[in-house]
């Protein structure tokens, strides 16, 4: 069976509400599609693996953000030449607020990120709460569930993840939600997001797949759960 | 004198709540809270024994039900919350019913479970004079906010307690918060309830839940002596260590986490006691009952046994995983989003289900059973039947032979809590 290696980004620090998730369902369907998922935790102060296929990322508090800032500050370069060499990632909510340039939490403290994403974040004291739904180009539509204090702006030439049909995204005012860099991909969604949107993972898996061994062959899934929830997603209110 | 007419008035409006619709019985609360705001502190603050908060993420209820059992079998005479209602309305609704027609509360002193939010309100208005913090966990996200920010509302809630606070040695941020009280230069007691080194698997804390690599776990730097220890348990008997001594007992409460709820009672029951036997009070725990919906059994018409489990978070749900499925029972979840429940459902991916014994699942329900199908499918856990009409649902589940164990959020469990009690041996 091929190998294929996810890095999990701060998973002491960084999972606030379920990001654990997203590991479970990718590793899952990673192996029903016939590959090998092979997990690395990758804590501050470590070196990441050698080699790596797909990255995720979690939520976070303010405070665990701080404790990783200068980690992800020591890992910038080595993030942007995997980006740049079109590697997967999915960033949730605290690990994509530091993707972006920077981020002003809501008690003033300045917070460098690493510029994947050109996108500023700013804390406030209002959280945006609630179920969500967005449209993509590329997967439909993809439901999660939104709890953030912070307003993402993207830069002019930034792409969002999608557009906002029900719910807040990145800022409340522009409709955009998340961003999205070569193949990597930022959002604020929870539920987790890979649990209500299994044709987004798949292409993640895709993505990483097609990196390491230059092509993808999926297998069949029963996806009648996956169906049925989307279904209930639909039609839920805010 | 407004504890004289905020009374009156307040039984006004009861008695013609009563004979109108029969509902509304925060109402009195309301109206009395408006017309006179200090009607709350004013009637708290006569009790000549003072006002108990118990707070913490979890077990805030039995353990509430345990403290003021023990201390009426003390005979003193304690308020306590009304079911259900940890809010100002509610408490001030049971006040003015409570009160006598001098606005006086016949009461020593009172016991109220207050959640970690409105703790800190609570006490601008009244300062406690004990304060028990029981844990703090990953709790529902959007009411309450990030883990740390919990903490800190319980800080606030801690710090105002006049003579003592009780806190669990065992939680990393309320061991650290009760540190520094001790440190302070108010002269306020601090004590420890805790659980044997040996039984500390068995109490993971919320870095523990999460953490996939627990090399990064924050403890304590000093584990605190606490005054009182679950040393070990089997079966329904436990066994505290008080002061050094031994004490068993056998309990009707279900669930490790309530022996560990019971350490923390007996820790603050002992100081609102000083007189009493700690013998007398330990083995009084052994007829403390379940609380409402917390494990609380039915009996059907087929005579078959019925469990109802409130779960709230991940703590609570992995705590109804280890306890609760010993005798193989069938298992319904019923999952619901409203706002007392968390409208963000992503808490169930933080369960560890992998534990589990079980293999399958007969029924999933609640407005969220499709979510909670397809959690457990990714751990590969059949779902029998997903029906997310709870009345439809338990009525089908109820039919099953054998043992069964409904494990359910708050809503969810009220709805069939109120169902139990009517159908419950009649017609289910």
């Amino acid at each position: 069976m091929k190998d294929l290696h996810i890095v999990q980004l701060y998973i002491n620090e960084m999972n606030t509400y379920g990001d654990r998730g997203n590991l479970l369902i990718l590793s899952k369907r990673m192996r029903l599609h016939g590959y090998n998922p092979i997990i690395h935790y990758h804590h501050v102060g470590a070196h990441l693996p050698a080699k790596i296929d797909i990255i995720l990322g979690g939520g976070g508090q303010d405070a665990a953000q701080i404790e990783i800032e200068q980690d992800m500050q020591r890992l910038q370069k080595q993030l942007h030449s995997l980006s740049d060499h079109s590697i997967p990632m999915l960033m949730v909510c605290g690990t994509y607020q530091l993707f972006g340039t920077r981020f002003t939490t809501s008690s003033g403290n300045i917070m460098k990120g690493i510029g994947i994403f050109d996108a500023e974040t700013i804390g406030t004291g209002n959280r945006h709460i609630g179920n969500i739904a967005i449209k993509t180009t590329d997967y439909g539509i993809l439901y999660g569930f939104e709890n953030h204090s912070g307003r993402t702006i993207l830069g002019t030439h930034q792409a969002p993840l999608g557009i906002v049909a029900r719910g807040n995204g990145n800022n409340g005012q522009d409709k955009t939600e998340g961003a999205r860099t070569n193949n990597v991909f930022g959002t604020y969604m929870h539920g987790p997001v890979l649990s209500y949107n299994p044709i987004f993972c798949d292409n993640l898996i895709k993505l990483a797949a097609e990196n390491a061994y230059g092509v993808f062959i999926p297998r069949e899934i029963d996806d009648s759960l996956s169906v049925l929830s989307r279904q209930a997603a639909k039609v839920r209110a805010y | 004198m407004q504890k004289f007419i905020g009374t009156h008035v307040g039984k006004l409006v009861q008695r013609a709540v009563r004979i109108g619709s029969g509902g509304g019985q925060a109402l009195p609360g309301l109206i009395v809270e408006k017309l006179f705001p200090g009607y709350f502190a004013a009637m708290l603050n006569k009790l000549p024994e003072g006002v108990i908060i118990i707070t913490g993420t979890n077990g805030k209820t039995t353990t509430t039900k345990m403290v003021v059992e023990l201390l009426r079998s003390q005979n003193k005479k304690v308020i306590t919350n009304p079911t259900g209602s940890n809010l100002t309305r509610g408490i001030i609704s049971s006040l003015i019913e409570q009160a006598d027609h001098k606005g006086r509360l016949p009461f020593d002193m009172a016991v109220f479970e207050v959640d970690e939010a409105y703790a800190k309100q609570f006490v601008q208005q009244v300062r406690p004079r004990w304060v028990l913090a029981l844990n703090v966990s990953r709790d529902q996200l959007d009411r309450f906010g990030e883990v740390d920010a919990i903490a800190e509302l319980v800080r606030t809630t801690m710090c105002a307690a006049v003579e003592g606070v009780v806190t669990n040695a065992n939680d990393p941020r309320l061991s650290v918060i009760g540190r520094d009280i001790s440190k302070g230069e108010n002269d306020v007691k601090v004590e420890y309830f805790g659980v044997h080194k040996s039984l500390r698997k068995y109490f993971p804390t919320d870095n523990e839940i999460v953490a996939i690599d627990t090399k990064h776990e924050i403890l304590p730097a000093e584990p605190e002596l606490p005054s009182v220890l679950l040393q070990s348990f089997k079966n329904q008997t436990a066994v505290y260590s008080i002061n050094g001594k031994l004490y068993p007992t056998t309990l009707q409460v279900t669930g490790q986490h309530n022996f560990q709820n019971a350490a923390a009672a007996i820790a603050l029951a002992c100081h609102l006691l000083p007189t009493a036997s700690t013998k007398v009070l330990v083995e009084r725990l052994s007829t403390v009952g379940i609380a409402f919906g917390r494990g609380q059994i039915f009996k059907l018409r087929d005579k078959s046994s019925l469990q109802l489990v409130l779960v709230k978070n991940p703590a609570s749900f992995n705590q109804t995983l280890a306890s609760y499925l010993t005798n193989s029972p069938s298992v319904m979840v019923a999952i619901n989003d409203d706002y007392a429940d968390s409208r963000d459902v992503s808490w169930l991916w933080d369960v560890d289900f992998t534990t589990m014994t079980a293999t399958s699942i007969e029924i999933t329900s609640g407005s969220r059973a499709t979510d909670m199908a397809l959690r457990l499918h990714y751990d590969n856990i059949e779902v029998k039947t997903i029906e997310p009409n709870l009345n439809r649902a338990i009525t089908a589940f109820c039919k099953l032979p054998g043992n069964k164990l409904v494990i359910a959020t708050y809503t969810a469990m009220l709805h069939l809590h109120a169902k139990l009690e009517k159908d419950a041996g009649k017609i289910l």
